[in-house]
């Protein structure tokens, strides 16, 4: 009896008979439970290692009892918060013992999903078929006819009917063993004992998961006698709740999770943080396109590579020493149609990350070029791609209009996926923002583990200056 | 005192039997009899027990539900002692007094400014403090926080856990806090809802864990813009009953790390969860970040329930049941949040001199700084307040900018003015009665007001 208390001091602080003995009615099958499971983690040895999980319900109080680790949980979470107990400390045997409202009612969806999850927690499951602790309503297995406080007439259709979570459960692919047991003889006590311990086993070896549903008694809301009560389960429950083993498959043990790293080099790897400084190309602030604060403006469809060119522009910003944000639309618009991002590059500080008015506009295609067109400040640039945009009505005289064939030059070159780079090689030329140096370090930068790349986007980006060059110096004649 | 058979006869306490019966029919030999002698102490009725033809089966001790019902005599216990104090004593509990797991400091390599998004920021931030247990439920826009949980923790050998709603993630987060560990996830304004009964029971438990909000427009589904319409749930609504957080507005992607890093410091100091409330633009920004010098590996507290001896005897637990138990535990808690009153923390930015108070949060923050400078170039005295928690609110900070506030401004992304609420509030319980006319530039449904409405605004006022 080591794994009960010697007392129950959380009992009413243990005050009087109440230091010994349990809140369950007389004759409650939890107390036979209790005993049974106190049993298998003694006689597996386990109890330093044992996380009990109590739910709501009249086992509530269940961490009364138990002299082992022991958490309660809100109602129907039982299994979610065992989940997260075994994550924490995989070593740690964890039970999650709830009732029948608990679990197949309001927390079905954390029973089902952390049974087909299949990592190693016990879970055992009283059934009553009513609910005790809010005085004998109807509990997801309350059988048919079954007269409750909430089904006065019986349980009838319109209830619903009762739900057989033991082979629920076992249908599922994580479960490893699965099996429901009775407490009303001997024999069937027997059997329940070695189902618990061999649940608890079975986690203690890290096979997987297990659920026992156990059959109890509760004379109070039955409104019978105990030997009543027994006689109810055995004759009306097991009807409609055989018993016996619902799955049962053998596995290997496959869960042992390393402790967590915490090396200094394992994590800046990971992070992608670099020692390397990188090198600076820029004299100063790229000041004649706005004093302080840059705002540009990115847009096209899906698969042009408007975010990833934004977020170049950022991280060049950022490696010369200024600062740089991104921003780009998220969510539904992001899918098809429409893609843009808004960029800031500042000398000190971003202060307004949004670009609404751009001073620069980079268009992908014709739909994007006449949406932000217009927003573009006077005396800006939009750079635009003129294998899809064609016939480009002249916006504010003082706005600078360059079009380039970004696709042209990307399907020329082979690979469209590049029409990105040549679109900033182009506004490069047509802004000189940065020098190419430093925009061909921050592609080198995101290219780090794919290398084999970097001539072809060099080669893009000087193919999209050259396009934008020859297109200004056309202009001038 | 008869002899120890092999087979131990049972033995019972008559004060710890409920006069249930279900020993009464395993006895085939007839050994347990009902009585219809009613226990002066327990008021219940026990059983009788004739041991003359007892064979010491046992089955009478498997069919009883109390763990100090019947029960079989040990080795060396006296049959005939009846005193329970005796018999059980007042045997301390074998657990060990937990002793404290300290946590490590890690130095890191200097490393060059990160270019990543906001999500990613805090992501990495609670890598930096050891949080190697995230669980989550993808939505718009936090999403990329889960993300990179997802791609990161396996090789730091931590677990993220994509769980099966918002609801079984704060409950992972309950077992694993409750486990002593640092445990986050990232959520948007509706998953935020459906977590908040976890978080009720995570204060109400006492169990540390850190909540990234990345605020989106609504109420409903509304949409994936951002907004800071969540700011009345942080503040006013943890779900039910005397709860209260420490919550925390980022407005930059550095902030995002550097505010994670100190929600979990602030979660393990006041065991209470701490919320960071960002906006969807925040999140989604991409700007530059850098890496602190150290990284930490958590240790385990003494209250922890991690599932080893040297915890056995710790509860994490919400309940108490009696009225008197829950009144104290509930003043206790008013103490904790009294205290929690000097994590109060505020930026200012050319406030100094400033008449003009702009007070924002999150992105319009920036936008308001903006504005400030702007402003100042135009010859006016405008300068920023900008709460870092929202709850506590910063209240003595604004205190001392006050006798030169001639006007509050206020710049935010909802309706109804939600940090304009906190802000009256705490002047309000601080018995602050001189207090400047305050109006407002409010955008909402996912639009943030921008600079150039609050420069028009205070303009305005000018006039
Ligand atoms: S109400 Fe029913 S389930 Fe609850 S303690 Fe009493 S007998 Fe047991
Ligand atoms: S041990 Fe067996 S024979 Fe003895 S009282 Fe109990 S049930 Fe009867
Ligand atoms: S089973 Fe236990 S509690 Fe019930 S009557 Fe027998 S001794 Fe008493």
């Amino acid at each position: 009896m080591s794994v009960f208390y010697d007392k129950f001091e959380r009992h009413a602080h243990g005050e009087g008979l109440k230091g010994q003995s349990t809140h369950y009615c007389a004759g409650c099958g939890h107390g036979l439970v209790h005993k049974l499971l106190s049993q298998a983690i003694e006689e597996l040895g386990i109890q330093d290692n044992t996380v009990i999980v109590s739910p709501v319900g009249c086992s509530v109080f269940a961490y009364y009892y138990f002299d082992t680790g022991n958490t309660q949980a809100a109602h129907g979470r039982a299994a979610a918060v065992a989940l997260g107990h075994k994550m924490a400390n995989p070593e740690a045997t964890v039970v999650s013992y709830q009732g029948d409202g608990d679990l197949a009612s309001i927390g079905l969806a954390e029973t089902v999903a952390a049974a087909q999850l299949g990592a190693p927690i016990t879970v055992i499951f009283i059934n009553n078929a009513i609910y005790g602790m809010t005085g004998g309503q109807m509990a997801p297995t309350t059988l048919m006819g079954q007269t409750t406080a909430t089904s006065p007439d019986g349980r009838n259709q319109f209830n619903g009917q009762p739900i057989k979570m033991a082979e629920l459960i076992a249908q599922l692919d994580g479960p490893v063993y699965v099996e429901r047991v009775a407490l009303y003889s001997p024999a069937d006590r027997k059997k329940a004992a070695k189902a618990i311990k061999k649940a608890i086993q079975l986690q203690k070896e890290g096979r997987g998961y297990s659920f026992i549903e156990v059959l109890a008694e509760c004379p109070t809301h039955l409104k019978m006698a105990p030997d009543k009560a027994e006689a109810w389960v055995k004759e009306n429950m097991t009807k409609i709740f055989p018993l016996g083993v619902k799955k049962d498959t053998t596995v290997e043990p496959w869960f042992n999770r390393p402790q967590p790293c915490f090396k200094a080099e394992t994590f800046v790897k990971a992070v992608g943080a670099s020692s390397e400084a990188v090198q600076k190309h820029c004299k100063a602030f790229p000041s004649h396109l706005n004093p302080a604060d840059i705002s540009l403006k990115l847009a096209g469809s899906g698969g042009d590579g408007a975010q990833t060119a934004a977020m170049l522009i950022a991280t060049a910003a950022i490696n010369e020493g200024f600062d740089g944000t991104h921003i780009p639309a998220y969510g539904p618009e992001s899918r098809g149609g429409t893609s843009y991002a808004d960029v800031h590059v500042a000398k000190d500080e971003v202060l307004n990350p949004a670009s609404p008015t751009p001073d620069i506009l980079l268009a992908f295609n014709a739909p994007s070029l006449a949406k932000f067109g217009v927003t573009v400040k006077k005396g800006g640039c939009i750079i635009y791609d003129s294998s899809i945009a064609k016939d480009v009505k002249p916006m504010d005289p003082s706005i600078t209009v360059v079009g380039v064939p970004f696709t042209e030059i990307a399907a020329g070159l082979g690979k469209m996926v590049v029409k990105n780079i040549v679109a900033l090689g182009a506004l490069q030329a047509a802004t000189n923002l940065f020098p190419k140096e430093t925009f061909m370090a921050a592609v080198k930068q995101a290219l780090k583990d794919k290398a084999s790349l970097i001539p072809l986007n060099e080669q893009a980006f000087q193919a999209g200056m050259d396009a934008a060059q020859a297109f200004l110096a056309n202009k001038k004649k | 005192m008869p002899e120890l058979k092999e087979r131990p006869k049972p033995y019972l306490v008559p004060d710890y039997c409920k006069g249930c019966g279900r020993c009464v029919s395993v006895c085939v030999k007839g050994c347990i009899a009902f009585s219809d002698e009613i226990n002066p102490v327990t008021g219940l009725v026990p059983v009788v027990l004739d041991l003359e033809k007892c064979t010491g089966c046992g089955l009478c001790i498997e069919a009883c539900p109390e763990p100090y019902g019947l029960r079989a005599l040990e080795q060396g216990e006296d049959f005939e002692l009846q005193d329970p104090a005796k018999l059980f004593g007042e045997k301390p509990s074998a657990a060990p007094k937990p002793v404290e797991v300290p946590a490590k400091q890690i130095p890191l390599p200097k490393t060059e400014p990160l270019v990543i998004k906001g999500n990613y920021a805090s992501a990495i931030g609670a890598l930096l403090v050891g949080c190697r247990h995230v669980y989550g439920y993808p939505i718009t826009p936090s999403t990329e926080g889960a993300e990179l949980m997802a791609k990161l923790l396996p090789k730091l050998d931590g677990v993220f856990l994509q769980a099966v709603s918002e609801v079984a993630t704060v409950n992972h987060m309950y077992g694993t806090g409750g486990a002593g560990l640092p445990t986050m996830t990232f959520t948007s304004s509706p998953g935020f809802s459906l977590m908040l009964e976890g978080v009720s029971y995570m204060v109400g438990a006492e169990v540390p864990g850190v909540f990234v909000n990345v605020m989106r427009g609504g109420p409903g589904l509304g949409n994936i813009a951002p907004e800071q319409a969540d700011v009345k749930l942080a503040c006013h609504g943890l779900g039910h009953g005397y709860s209260h957080c420490i919550t925390l507005m980022p407005s930059t992607p550095q902030e995002m790390l550097d505010l994670t890093m100190l929600a979990f410091e602030l979660s393990f100091k006041y065991r209470n969860p701490v919320i960071i409330l960002a906006d969807g633009y925040l999140g989604q920004m991409t700007g530059k970040v850098q890496l602190p010098d150290h990284m930490t590996e958590p240790g385990i507290p003494t209250w922890a329930v991690y599932g080893d001896l040297n915890h056995r005897k710790n509860l994490i637990a919400s309940i108490q049941l009696l009225e008197q138990d829950l009144e104290k535990f509930n003043l206790y808690l008013h103490g904790k949040y009294e205290s929690m009153q000097v994590e109060a923390r505020a930026e200012t930015f050319m406030a100094d001199d400033a008449e003009i108070l702009l007070v924002a949060c999150n992105t319009p923050a920036r936008a308001a700084k903006g504005a400030v400078q702007n402003l100042r170039e135009q010859g006016i005295k405008a300068g920023l307040f900008r709460p870092v928690t929202i709850w506590p609110f910063p209240i003595e900070q604004l205190k001392a900018q006050l006798p030169r506030t001639k006007r509050i401004v206020m710049v935010e992304a909802n309706a109804s003015g939600q940090i304009e609420n906190e802000l009256r509030l705490a002047l309000s319980k601080a018995g602050v009665t001189a207090i400047p006319p305050i109006t407002h530039v409010r955008r909402c449904g996912g639009l943030l007001p921008q600079q150039t409405e609050v420069v028009d605004h205070v303009l305005s006022l000018a006039k």
